[in-house]
């Protein structure tokens, strides 16, 4: 191993790792008072208290709700546009993909606070729909241009091919695409649940304190829990994308002409 | 009987440019049609518009009888075989190759092997294609086109992507196959040689028109125009209206009253079939020819004579 | 020319449809700003204007994004120029993006533990003898500096500026570097010569983004910050959520002239990027 690679295993550690290492290690021992002579106490009540909260098991339930609808409606909108984009070509294409891409520069905050009062006169305010819309503002611009660039990749002679041999729009979806645009599918699941997840401000502008998802619970505990059941509480943050990483994936497999990994044909 | 295949008064428009101008051809069944031409001259434009890719700014197609101008691609009774292989990565070879059948509820195993086993592709069809040469590669494609037991097949360059050996013999493989199943097939190539080889006729396709269509011994022998006689390079086209076949030139002086000459250089000497071939500019004609030499000649300036009774006109009016 | 022959045009109602969420939210906004009940009014503004809080707020919040912005393109540059080789494989890649797992805020949970005058840090250095007690550790955490907020910023928005860049590094050809090479160009030539010209338009793109992202999220000022000065977001949500009904016009100016400056930013940007192109071109023309 060369200077420059341990350079960056080094690297990747201190920075990347070794923040989650911790978060980990800590959520599994008692908080940490090293100065006043304890040494590292393994303990796993963090993670009890965490779950006996009366409201944890509600709002991981409402996040996984909104993070699935959000998720949904972004691969339908994201495929979609990002197709149109990729095969058509007219005078305004750079504007309209500037467009897409501009809820990104408008602060979220703004956005919500101005959609409060329509929200409300919509029914929607309060209400899981709602809050799935809201969470769309800051998703769906990387949703479009990730799948715009997956598809672009592909190319157009790839999209003509089963056009050629017959196959309708759905049957070149299912068949082609989807199975070719993998990649993009993960880091969309990533990027949307992550997003969503992170969302406290406009979800209690939107949700009005009916929709409880993760972050609404996670500010108040920080006033009573110890360090041990807040790290507990992240590392429980990161399962939420996991587990939708993983319902993805057993989808993606259901797609035709995929192998199962643990057979192999030949 | 109707054609195979009717096309009337076809016409692209692309921005300004008029990119196909008023074709029109027709194809009986199992006939096969190279269509001959510099690159860049709309020829993929004209598959794509056959295909279904795209549509036409005017005219009509019509497939024995029946009016296909605005059917969607994937609901023609065609197929298109592109100039890369476009194979699916996450299919494997014989999984390619049934899928348009599949679409079309043609499925037919004995079918799919049968083309496997005449592409000599059997023992790979459990293999991704990324594992298989560039070869086998495009074989596999055209197994795919051919598999949907297609009506037409159109091809749009397909092996130039391959090495000139492999060239040669999946040539004659795909004409063959066309020819015992009897489909019909339109064959665009920039390359003369395979276009002769392929096709039953041959189109010289030049700026947007057809310049001429027939057998390719007609072609050679009665070329329409200037452009038809430079292409395909057998004459010495003198001016708009005139020209010479190449075998009726000679660098010896004639000895005949109605003769006359060319001055030019001979720039360098190739060899080909067995035979030197000396590359000529005519200076005269601003013209360059390629010319088969009888003898050894001795220094760059030559002189090309041709008689006057050889000199023939464009449009096979002369005998 | 034809612009609707292609059924395609049909696979962009459902984005239209949802630009209309992000318009809709933003005008009314903007309505909401100057409405005074019965007629238009920019007193809001003039309000703005004279509120120390909300000067002391904009300016700070201005200056702690564009430390936090500057820092992780320059520490996201540095790693993936250096590494890109590695960046190429699959593990490694996962590592770097680790951190985007988590959400901003969790993630600033991970600072608090680490860096707070009770965390991590501050326990090793006492251990080590380093630091009398853990109370002579900075405040790093919930500081008026904003160190905090920057350090979470940085930490989390380094992956993601990696993310942007590697595609690029990815396509620009080792033949490149072998030319300037023969040519004798030194490595801060190459970088100048190849790199910089390819990587420019995307790190003003990732620019933008981490920008008006950082400078108007609400979550990790409200995890880190202090009451005085806090972030323009953390301000705005308390105005909008405070005692009574007639701070929101207030939090919707703030919010509004928030967004006029982030416009500003990217007007900036795109014009940098425009002027470049052109001269390119007029180059190429020569």
């Amino acid at each position: 191993m060369n200077i420059k690679k341990m350079t960056f295993v080094m690297l990747a550690l201190l920075l990347f790792i070794m923040p989650v290492l911790l978060l980990l290690l800590q959520s599994v021992s008692s908080p940490w008072r090293f100065q006043s002579g304890e040494s590292f106490h393994f303990q796993i009540e963090s993670f009890q208290v965490l779950w006996s909260a009366a409201n944890l098991l509600e709002a991981t339930l409402w996040s996984i709700v909104v993070g699935a609808g959000v998720l949904i409606l972004n691969m339908a909108v994201g495929i979609a546009a990002g197709k149109a984009l990729s095969t058509l070509s007219f005078k305004g294409k750079p504007l309209l993909e500037a467009l897409f891409l501009s809820p990104v520069l408008i602060p979220v905050l703004a956005v919500a606070m101005g959609l409060h009062l329509f929200m409300i006169q919509a029914g929607l305010a309060d209400t899981a729909l709602g809050v799935i819309l809201i969470h769309l503002v800051p998703t769906i611009p990387y949703s479009i241009r990730i799948f715009h660039n997956s598809y672009a990749q592909l190319g157009k002679h790839m999209l003509e091919q089963p056009v050629v041999l017959g196959a309708g729009p759905l049957q070149q979806l299912f068949t082609v695409e989807l199975p070719l645009m993998k990649p993009a599918i993960r880091s969309v699941t990533f990027l949307t649940i992550v997003i969503s997840l992170s969302q406290y401000a406009i979800t209690s502008i939107i949700g009005g304190g009916r929709i409880v998802t993760l972050p609404m619970i996670f500010f108040p505990f920080l006033d009573t829990a110890n360090t041990s059941v807040m790290a507990a509480f992240a590392v429980w943050f990161a399962m939420i994308p996991l587990a939708m990483y993983i319902i993805v994936e057993a989808f993606i497999l259901l797609l035709p002409y995929s192998r199962m990994p643990w057979r192999n044909t030949r | 009987m109707s054609h195979t295949l009717d096309v009337q008064h076809l016409s692209k428009q692309f921005n300004q440019d008029l990119i196909l101008s008023d074709l029109a051809f027709q194809l009986k069944r199992g006939e096969i049609l190279s269509i001959v031409g510099p690159s860049g001259s709309g020829k993929t434009t004209l598959l794509r518009i056959l295909a279904g890719l795209e549509s036409p700014s005017q005219g009509s197609i019509h497939m024995y009888g029946k009016e296909i101008t605005f059917q969607k691609a994937n609901r023609r009774d065609i197929s298109l075989v592109f100039q890369q292989p476009l194979l699916f990565p996450h299919m494997t070879v014989q999984e390619n190759i049934t899928y348009g059948a599949k679409l079309a509820g043609k499925k037919n195993n004995h079918k799919i092997s049968e083309l496997l086993k005449s592409t000599g592709l059997d023992r790979f069809k459990s293999y991704f294609p990324s594992e298989i040469s560039g070869g086998q590669q495009q074989r596999v494609a055209l197994a795919r086109a051919m598999a949907t037991e297609p009506e037409i097949i159109l091809f749009d360059e397909p092996f130039s992507s391959l090495d000139p050996k492999l060239r040669q013999q999946i040539r004659y493989w795909v004409r063959d196959f066309l020819v015992n199943q009897s489909i019909t097939g339109v064959f665009v190539t920039h390359d003369t040689e395979e276009a002769m080889i392929m096709g039953d006729r041959l189109a010289l396709f030049h700026e947007g028109k057809f310049q001429q269509i027939d057998q390719a011994e007609v072609i050679h022998k009665h070329p329409a125009n200037s452009f038809v006689a430079d292409f395909l390079g057998g004459h010495l086209v003198i001016d708009e209206q005139n020209y010479v076949p190449l075998k009726e030139c000679s660098l010896d002086p004639i000895n005949e009253q109605e003769a006359r000459s060319y001055n030019g250089v001979l720039q360098h000497i190739t060899y080909q079939n067995g035979q030197a071939v000396g590359h000529i500019f005519l200076e005269d004609l601003d013209h360059k020819i390629s010319l088969p030499l009888e003898k050894p000649i001795s220094g760059e300036e030559v002189t090309l004579y041709i008689k006057e009774s050889s000199i023939r006109t464009f449009g096979g009016s002369s005998l | 020319m034809k612009l609707f022959n292609n059924k395609s045009v049909y696979l962009l109602i459902p984005a239209l449809l949802f630009l209309t969420l992000p318009l809709y939210g933003f005008f009314s906004a903007i309505f909401q700003s100057l409405s005074g009940g019965d007629r238009w009014t920019f007193e809001y503004y003039l309000d703005l204007l004279e509120s120390t809080r909300f000067l002391s707020s904009i300016w700070f919040s201005i200056r702690t994004t564009l430390i936090a912005t500057i820092v992780s393109l320059i520490i996201g540059v540095l790693i993936t120029r250096s590494f890109y080789p590695y960046l190429e494989h699959h593990v490694p890649r996962l590592l770097v993006w680790l951190p985007m797992l988590f959400p901003h805020f969790v993630w600033g949970y991970m600072i608090i533990l680490l860096l707070s005058e009770t965390g991590l840090a501050a326990q090793l250095l006492v251990e080590a003898g380093v630091l009398q007690n853990s109370s002579a550790f900075p405040i790093w955490t919930r500081d008026p500096q904003g160190i905090g907020i920057i350090v979470t910023y940085v930490w989390k928005e380094v992956p993601f500026v990696i993310l942007m860049l590697l595609p690029v590094y990815g396509s620009i050809k080792p033949g490149y570097y072998d030319l300037v090479k023969t040519l004798g160009g030194s490595k801060f030539r190459q970088f100048t010569a190849i790199e910089w010209p390819a990587i420019f338009p995307v790190l003003i793109e990732t620019a933008l983004i981490v920008f008006s992202f950082t400078i108007s999220a609400y979550e990790v000022p409200a995890l880190m910050g202090t009451t005085f000065p806090e972030m323009i977001s953390v301000l705005s949500y308390e105005w909008f959520y405070g005692s009574g009904w007639e701070d929101r016009p207030m939090s919707f100016a703030a919010m509004v002239s928030l967004s006029l400056l982030i416009l500003a930013f990217s007007a900036a940007g795109f014009s940098i990027l425009q002027k470049k192109r052109w001269r390119a071109m007029r180059g190429r023309s020569i």
